[in-house]
């Protein structure tokens, strides 16, 4: 009977690729409360840390309200643009 | 016009003049006042080239759709409660699950007015300094903001 043997082999991968940065811009018609109301409901963030990101917005003209992989950057983008803020999509550098 | 909240998280608008139906039917009107709509305007803002063009064919049609969807729903909701304006008390009920249309159509409303009026943030104090035509659209704009707030406190 031939001896036989298991070989385990594991591979590690790992993406290359960049983040995408989830933009959200200011712009002079929604509501600070809506712009925290969004963030909230789209991303589950509490909201100390919506009202944050929204002051961003507010003072700084933007904000990266989330980071990660392309396919789930695109579906936020997607809810935000619903929702009827300014939002963009960029690779992050 | 009164606007008050219900018990139900809702909220209800009395319209009492024609001038208030005519504002109310001036929310759709001026959501699509705007010579490229909203669902453009929006998906503009994706200009990386590896999502551009998918963006354009799939997402922008759904936004379009959806925009479209929120104006036809207060638009029938409008004009069911003026159907019978004549007969006296016709209020607008705004339910919970109704907010968020409506809200969006208050938002088109307004966004395609700050767009074709520009009266960015802090809008000209003394409306007597205004052209008409300018001065009736910043008035629309502060009562679609002031419903939204509302809807906001109330409903959504």
């Amino acid at each position: 009977m031939p001896k036989t043997t298991t070989l385990i082999r594991t591979e590690t991968d790992i993406s290359t690729q960049p983040p995408w940065n989830v933009i959200v811009h200011d712009d002079p018609v929604n509501l600070m409360a809506y712009v925290t109301y969004v963030l909230m409901k789209i991303f589950s963030y509490n909201e100390k840390y919506a009202t944050q990101l929204m002051l961003q917005v507010h003072q700084q003209g933007l904000s990266i309200v989330w980071s990660g992989e392309l396919e789930k950057a695109e579906f936020y983008v997607q809810q935000l643009q619903l929702h009827q803020l300014k939002t963009s999509l960029e690779a992050a550098e | 016009m009164k606007i008050a909240p219900t018990l139900e998280g809702g909220l209800r608008i009395d319209p009492e003049t024609p001038d208030d139906w005519h504002i109310l039917r001036a929310i759709v009107l001026d959501a699509n006042g705007h010579e490229t709509d909203l669902a453009t305007r929006l998906g503009g803002m994706v200009t990386d080239e590896r999502v551009a063009e998918d963006w354009q064919d799939f997402v922008v049609p759904d936004l379009r759709e959806s925009f479209a969807d929120d104006l036809n729903q207060i638009q029938a909701a409008i004009e069911t409660a003026a159907a019978f304006a004549n007969d006296g008390e016709s209020p607008i009920w705004i339910k919970h699950e109704d907010a968020l249309p409506w809200y969006s159509a208050l938002n088109q409303a307004r966004l395609a007015l700050e767009e074709k009026y520009a009266f960015g943030p802090d809008p000209e104090s003394d409306p007597s300094n205004l052209q008409p035509v300018r001065n009736e659209a910043l008035l629309r704009s502060q009562f679609y903001c002031a419903l939204q707030s509302f809807l906001l406190r109330h409903a959504l």
